[in-house]
């Protein structure tokens, strides 16, 4: 497999303190992957370097072939990163539809803009991928935490991306809600959209990904199998704690 | 395929299309024969203003109502455009066919001047900073007063016409093109990129959206406009002067469209259209004028938080609903 995303002695500090120091690792092509840690520990600071809302104090980014520090968010989005907030970012006085269709009309997708109607059809299949098709004409501000949560992912698929960061999806989800949007997650990957996973939720991001990168105070201090970081010494002591197999177990 | 068919017909039709604008048809049509039974020059005069207070509002509209970039300095925009058509006509005497554009592009750089170093500001900062951009051309025009004429401005400007129906069919043409073109750009795809960028900067810069090439151009597009408007407010009344450059001039646009209904661009040309009316009305009782009009201003700011189109709009559209309701009962 090809390295779709390199990221090499990445660092970001903040007035005295090293939110990211240091960080090295590569996603391969239709990977999906995990990102977890204690608060505090630099992930969300990773996808905010990841998708330009950051510059790095050093270290490079290298995404298809071409290094991408210092591109503005929509160059990234452009260059096929797409992702969704901790915090979900709606906007709220518009539709769900329409938030849909903002996405469509980033460059990119412009460049195969085939009218409004074409791109309402387009916004209504990514809905229905997320089971949102039936509240398309609802504002975004009468959706729940849930629908919200699954807006995001709809809003990020319309950028066409190759690599989607997801951060936190399942924050706030009731189980029912955390089972169907996994789903939806795993269907993505197997269609080879390549995904790293924000989530605190262990065993429900234990069961989706293939691979667990750890970081604890803006330090990777492991990765591998969602097997192998459960049983390592030092993600157990920063994070896991004991007992940590309990994450893998289905 | 039943799925698919079902949610291709629940998708809303194109907000462009012409049976969602019968209302605005009609409206004009109706503007186009008011000199037909009114035949007092005051009155026609009066709808003058009207009509290019109702670009100054629409143009806001879209840079603060559309874009939630808040301006508290739209007197730059139309005392730029208003002070270069006065000047080329008073001391080039340059025709007002010429002035007019020249005065949108004059106001169009200034919009551009703004739009930059607004990109990193935002709220109350931003509105801060505009008010002080108008500041400094209202500043500029005391310094220099020998060429701008002071606090009097200069009298003399060349007018439109001496005929006030064909000075009245001019206006109604002005603020048909820049509201109809406002209208047709906030419908468009281009206003779901506005309005993602009023709603949440991250979330279109996440989006795929250069939120700093859509903030600029909409400066400079509604620089232009209110450019144009107060270049052409210029001959109408063959006269500029510092009231165009005011910060009375930024507070009445922002508070008249607010009243309005933001981001509606009809919203602040309908009240444009009452407030300057009432305003004049008022005048038959001048002693308490002020003090009427601004507790009329409060009262619909107070009552009617969303603006006077929006209230109107839902309340008609819950009225219809109560019928249909009622009917099928």
């Amino acid at each position: 497999m090809d390295a779709l995303l390199q990221v090499e002695g990445l660092a970001k500090r903040f007035g005295g303190l090293d939110a990211v120091f240091d960080l090295d690792f590569t996603v391969e092509a239709g990977e999906i992957m995990g990102m977890i840690g204690p608060n505090g520990a630099g992930k969300t600071t990773v996808f905010n370097l990841l998708t330009g809302f950051l510059e790095p104090t050093k270290g490079d980014i290298t995404f298809k072939g071409e290094n991408i520090v210092n591109r503005k968010p929509n160059q990234i989005v452009d260059r096929g990163i797409s992702r969704t907030f901790q915090i979900v970012r709606p906007f709220l006085n518009m539709t769900v539809l329409e938030n849909v269709l903002v996405p469509l009309q980033a460059p990119k997708n412009r460049k195969v803009n085939k009218g409004r109607m074409e791109n309402q059809r387009r916004a209504a299949g990514l809905l229905e991928q997320v089971e949102l098709a039936d509240k398309m004409l609802l504002l975004a501000a009468d959706l729940s935490h849930g629908d919200l949560k699954r807006l995001e992912v709809a809003r990020s698929l319309a950028a066409k991306p190759d690599l989607l960061l997801l951060d936190e999806p399942f924050s706030g989800l009731a189980t029912k809600e955390i089972s169907a949007l996994s789903d939806l997650i795993k269907n993505l990957n197997d269609d080879g959209l390549t995904i790293i996973l924000i989530e605190h939720k262990l065993r429900e991001l234990m069961k989706l990904v293939k691979r667990v990168i750890t970081l604890n105070f803006g330090v990777k201090i492991a990765d591998g199998t969602p097997e192998e970081i459960a049983k390592n010494e030092a993600v157990i002591e920063a994070y896991l704690g004991k007992g940590g197999e309990r994450f893998v177990t289905s | 395929m039943d799925r698919l068919h079902s949610l291709e017909e629940s998708l809303p039709s194109s907000p462009l299309h012409w049976k969602r604008f019968r209302v605005h048809f009609a409206i004009i049509i109706f503007l186009l024969f008011i000199p037909a039974f009114v035949k007092s020059i005051y009155v026609i005069d009066l709808l003058i203003v009207c009509n290019v207070w109702a670009v100054f509002l629409s143009s806001w509209d879209l840079l603060t109502g559309y874009t939630g970039q808040i301006s508290f300095g739209h007197s730059l925009f139309i005392g730029g455009g208003a002070y270069t058509a006065g000047f080329l006509s008073f001391y080039l005497g340059v025709p007002f066919w010429v002035t007019i554009p020249l005065g949108g592009c004059v106001a169009a750089i200034l919009g551009f001047g703004l739009g930059m170093p607004a990109l990193r500001l935002k709220g109350p900062y931003l509105a801060l900073a505009t008010f002080a951009a108008s500041a400094v051309l209202h500043g500029l025009s005391a310094v220099f007063w020998e060429y701008s004429g002071g606090e009097d401005g200069l009298y003399g400007v060349a007018p439109l016409t001496r005929d006030y129906v064909v000075k009245y069919y001019w206006s109604v043409i002005l603020m048909v093109l820049c509201s109809g073109f406002l209208l047709f750009l906030v419908n468009s795809q281009y206003g779901l990129i506005l309005k993602s960028i009023r709603e949440d900067e991250s979330g279109a810069e996440a989006s795929g959206i250069n939120v700093t090439k859509y903030k600029v151009l909409t400066f400079v597009m509604s620089g232009f406009l209110a450019g144009v408007a107060g270049a052409f407010y210029g001959h109408a009344q063959m006269h500029v002067g510092t009231d165009l450059l005011s910060l009375h001039l930024s507070i009445m646009v922002v508070l008249m469209s607010v009243a309005g209904g933001m981001g509606t661009i009809v919203g602040p040309i309908v009240a444009g259209y009452l407030l300057i009316l009432l305003n004049e009305w008022l005048r038959v009782i001048e002693v308490v004028r002020v003090l009427i009009y601004s507790f009329s201003v409060v009262l619909i700011l107070l009552f009617i938080p969303k603006g006077i189109v929006p209230t109107i709009i839902s309340g008609v559209e819950a009225l219809i609903n109560k019928m249909k309701f009622q009917s099928g009962s």
